[in-house]
């Protein structure tokens, strides 16, 4: 039996780490005999933020981590980010190959599949939103809570007042009034108990969650053609199957929080579209800036637009 | 010959020292960068993302850059257990040989920091927080402060001073 | 057993190193330098070993603790500490260790509002020592309450470990928090009453000098101008977390600026004062963060390598009553604490120990206070506990490792009394949140 360490970027109690062990023991199943994944742990193992490199310089095998925590090394992966597309969409039409491709290119990992996609992100405020005439969102009085993520939307586009906290002060920022919103994905609120403080979500959401993972390619290499077909195939499976528990999930959770008095403000007609635009354009600009700053191929820019981004589907 | 051996030995004083200075302004910084950006914050203005940045990185360069001064200074803790109960003459040989032994692992280090360094410039890594900020402008603290750090504790392993006392109790 | 040798050549090593004397910093990444090589694929591992380090240094969570230590140097350094303890000193009259108990007062409430153990103990270590030495009070009059109180940062709300527990955990967060106020004052007056059977067993520990009868008039006069703004900035800080205008990451910062106004108004802030501060604190900090440099790249091997998750399961796997399966529990977190920093041992531990306690039956918020206890407790037991080393570094420069272990261990032992006071009766944790 081929063995391949992994590490995950979030403590194991958190739905997204959850969803990886889940693939873990798919491929132990699968793979009995063949392929193992011994799972080492979480950030106590190995820092989330130094995860990639880990991988990359073979210290571990595997990380199931989000693109974001190696935006330095690989830009592209706003790609993901700004995405409206699932997994499964990427995987048929050829999306994912692409990112493999750059992350063998520019990292040396192979990337082997996109879980938990079909989640995207709301803006969740304490305070009643207030539109402008033109129902655009008016974010003054607004203290954002930031995140290198999403500031360039954020600050260039809605012109908040961004107040950057660890993801473990925002509760104490919350309490006191530090801030009085923040961006989230759609699942994960109530692990948090922001739901305590927070009353108001703002649809439509925008940006996906970048989850994705990557194994050194020298090893990736070095397996036998059947450990990779299993680990291949289970991966396309899950990326099927997580993107759809996570929907069952969120809608869930949408119920939950609905139902404790939770009030959802939906931005209408153009002002949403301008709303998405400035979401997208506010990132895309700066892929595009910092892929040029570092040159792989000059037409990926628009392919991974192409593969990732559905214009129809956010009407414009 | 003797002179230049000196004059080494001042220029690598005059750098712990000036290191050890700037690690105290960091400090301050700290102070001053929270003030103010707490201060516009409350002032409804937008605070400079690079003010809250600043702290993360100013903590990492203060430790790195005064960690040299304070092994001149004797300032690392350690446990007098053992060396407290040798005679002075073995005791002297045990401080000698652990103080060779921290030569050892720092000069490693610093040996590790500085390929890190090298990678980190090859591979155009980026720290990212609120800027994409150069790794090497970080990792380059590593070789210099081991490095630096491999150098004092070299003093007390042939030099005249010894890091152990031979008093029982953690000592600085 | 594989986790057994990891564990055992990892453990063994950096006690040796440091038995012999080695720095305690260095003694730590020369073990983890060895781990790296045996179990992180060589040379790679010492890179991915910097690079680990890099990432705990470079964290917003360590920006207080200098900023507390600036604060407790300049009230020293400029006289303003000394001014307001001797005035504390001449109202308190005759009280045998007075000035131990202001240490528990006071640093219960600085706790209350830092919620941070090294922040608390670096400011009342770097205030109240040499204010006690100097009155002829023994070390373990003076080191003790300071390393008691500190640990309460993390019982009582608020507390940042605290909240990171409860969020891990899924537990209540306001429950949790509101857990720890009982047994947080509860251990503040067990730290009390340890004081005063110490003054009673030996007088001569806290010097029982004559003090002048001071006219009211006059005693008015003094806390004015001595107490008052002093304690005044202090509720200022607390005022501005409260008003949500700083989280306390932030008070701190206004606490340094804070006593710096202070001193400049009572024309006490010369250079030199400001200097031998900034010299003072930034030791302190240099020498503890190279340790946390050491220790937290030395507790994500010991994750890496499945040694302290071995040791964990190991010590859950007997089928137990449920009293000693949590004192088991108990047990593993004060091993792992000698050696490990505190978010790293509860990432490691939560995911097993709560679905265990669940299944016996515990109820999850009075599970999670014990932990915190137990985190609390781990802080200051010897050799390794970190905010021993942190009191060696603000204590007069002849306290001994004894002194500090020996002053400690009465306020360990409060700490373990409270732990059975809650098992036998947990409503005096539930009771409130329940409310
Ligand atoms: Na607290
Ligand atoms: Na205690």
């Amino acid at each position: 039996t081929e063995t391949l360490t992994a590490v995950h970027a979030f403590p194991s109690t958190l739905v997204y780490t959850q969803s990886f062990l889940e693939f873990v023991d798919a491929v132990n199943e699968a793979g009995d005999g063949v392929i193992r994944i011994d799972v080492r742990g979480g950030p106590e193992a190995i820092g989330s933020f130094q995860q990639a490199d880990a991988v990359r310089d073979g210290v571990v095998d595997m990380a199931y981590t989000p693109g974001s925590f190696y935006a330095g090394a690989l830009p592209e992966k706003d790609a993901l980010v700004t995405s409206n597309r699932t997994a499964a969409e990427a995987r048929e039409n050829g999306g994912i190959d692409l990112i493999n491709e750059i992350h063998e290119a520019r990292m040396g990992v192979h990337y082997l599949g996109w879980f938990d996609s079909g989640v995207c992100y709301n803006l969740w405020t304490v305070n009643t939103p207030r539109l402008d005439d033109a129902g655009n969102l008016a974010m003054t009085d607004v203290r954002l809570r930031g995140n290198p993520v999403y500031n360039a939307f954020f600050t260039d586009y809605l012109g908040a007042q961004v107040i950057d906290l660890p993801t473990g002060e925002v509760f104490a920022g919350l309490e006191r009034g530090v801030v009085n919103a923040t961006g989230w994905t759609q699942i994960g609120l109530i692990d948090l108990r922001w739901n305590e403080f927070i009353n108001y979500r703002i649809e439509p959401c925008f940006f996906s969650t970048d989850l994705g993972v990557i194994v050194n390619l020298e090893r990736w290499n070095a397996l036998s053609e059947e450990a990779r077909a299993i680990l291949r195939d289970v991966a396309i499976a899950h990326e099927i199957s997580s993107a759809e528990a996570h929907r069952d999930r969120r809608d869930a959770e949408f119920e939950q929080l609905e139902a404790a008095g939770m009030t959802v403000v939906e931005l209408e007609g153009e002002a949403a579209a301008e709303y998405l635009r400035g979401a997208r354009e506010a990132t895309w600009n700066r892929m595009r800036g910092l892929m040029e700053a570092q040159p792989l191929e000059a037409d990926h820019f628009d392919r991974l637009i192409e593969h990732f981004y559905d214009f129809d589907r956010a009407g414009g | 010959m003797r002179a230049v051996w000196a004059l080494m030995r001042r220029g690598h004083d005059l750098v712990v020292t000036a290191m050890a200075v700037v690690a105290g302004l960091a400090l301050v910084w700290l102070m001053v960068a929270i003030v103010w950006s707490v201060g516009m914050r409350n002032l409804g203005m937008q605070p400079h993302a690079w003010l809250f940045t600043s702290t993360e990185y100013g903590v990492f360069y203060m430790t790195m850059l005064g960690a040299p001064w304070l092994v001149r200074r004797r300032g690392h803790v350690h446990i007098e257990l053992v060396t407290a109960t040798l005679p002075d003459g073995v005791r002297a040989l045990v401080s000698r040989a652990v103080a060779a032994g921290c030569v050892v692992v720092c000069g490693y280090l610093a040996w590790r920091g500085y390929l890190l360094v090298q990678t980190n410039i090859a591979r155009m890594d980026f720290d990212v927080r609120a800027y994409f900020y150069p790794r090497w402008l970080l990792t380059i603290a590593f070789p210099v402060s081991f490095g630096l750090m491999a150098v004092e504790f070299a003093r007390f392993a042939v030099g005249r001073e010894l890091m152990h006392t031979g008093q029982a109790g953690i000592h600085e | 057993m594989i986790w057994v040798e990891a564990l055992a050549i990892l453990l063994g090593t950096i006690a040796v190193l440091m038995a012999l004397g080695m720095p305690v910093a260095i003694a730590f990444l020369a073990a983890c330098i060895l781990g790296a090589f045996l179990f992180m694929g060589g040379e790679r591992g010492v890179t991915q070993m910097l690079n680990n380090g890099l990432g705990s240094l470079t964290s917003y969570a360590l920006v207080p603790i200098p900023l507390f230590l600036l604060m407790g140097e300049v009230f020293f350094h400029t006289g303003l500490g000394n001014r307001m303890f001797a005035t504390i000193d001449r109202l308190l009259g005759r009280l045998p260790g007075r000035l131990s108990y202001v240490t528990v007062l006071g640093g219960t409430g600085f706790a209350t509002l830092s919620g941070s153990s090294m922040g608390s103990t670096a400011l009342m270590g770097s205030l109240m020592v040499p204010e006690m030495n100097r009155r002829g009070y023994s070390q373990h009059m003076s080191l003790g309450p300071i390393l008691g109180t500190g640990g309460l940062a993390i019982i009582i709300p608020p507390s940042a470990l605290a909240v990171l527990l409860a969020t891990l955990a899924r537990v209540d967060i306001a429950a949790l928090l509101i857990a720890g106020i009982i047994p947080g004052l509860l251990l503040a007056v067990f730290y009390m009453v340890t004081i005063f059977i110490q003054t009673r067993l030996d007088p001569s520990a806290a010097p029982a000098y004559e003090v002048a009868p001071i006219p009211l008039r006059e005693k008015l006069f003094l806390v004015l101008r001595d107490v008052v703004p002093m304690v005044g900035l202090m509720v200022g800080i607390v005022l501005m977390m409260l008003g949500g205008l700083a989280t306390p990451s932030e008070a701190a910062a206004f606490g340094a600026l804070g006593v710096m106004v202070l001193a400049g108004a009572f024309r006490v802030l010369t250079l030199k004062a400001l200097v031998a501060s900034v010299t003072g604190a930034l030791r302190v900090t240099l020498m503890a963060y190279l340790i946390v440099f050491g220790s937290a790249t030395f507790s994500q091997l010991l994750a890496f390598t499945g040694a302290s998750r071995g040791l964990i399961e190991w010590a859950t796997s007997f089928d137990l009553a449920p009293v000693a399966m949590l004192l088991a529990m108990f047990a593993v977190l004060l091993v792992l604490g000698m050696f490990m920093e505190q978010i790293s041992m509860m990432l490691l531990t939560v995911p097993i120990f709560f679905p265990l306690a669940l299944h016996l039956g515990f109820d999850p918020v009075w599970f999670a206070l014990i932990m915190l206890l137990a985190l609390e407790i781990s802080f200051t037991t010897p050799p390794f506990g970190l905010l021993l080393f942190v009191m060696k570094g603000v204590a007069p420069p002849s306290t001994t490792m004894r002194d500090i272990y020996m002053a400690a261990i009465p306020y360990i032992l409060c700490s373990m009394l409270l732990v059975g006071l809650l098992i036998l009766f947990p409503a005096i944790a539930l009771w409130l949140p329940g409310r």
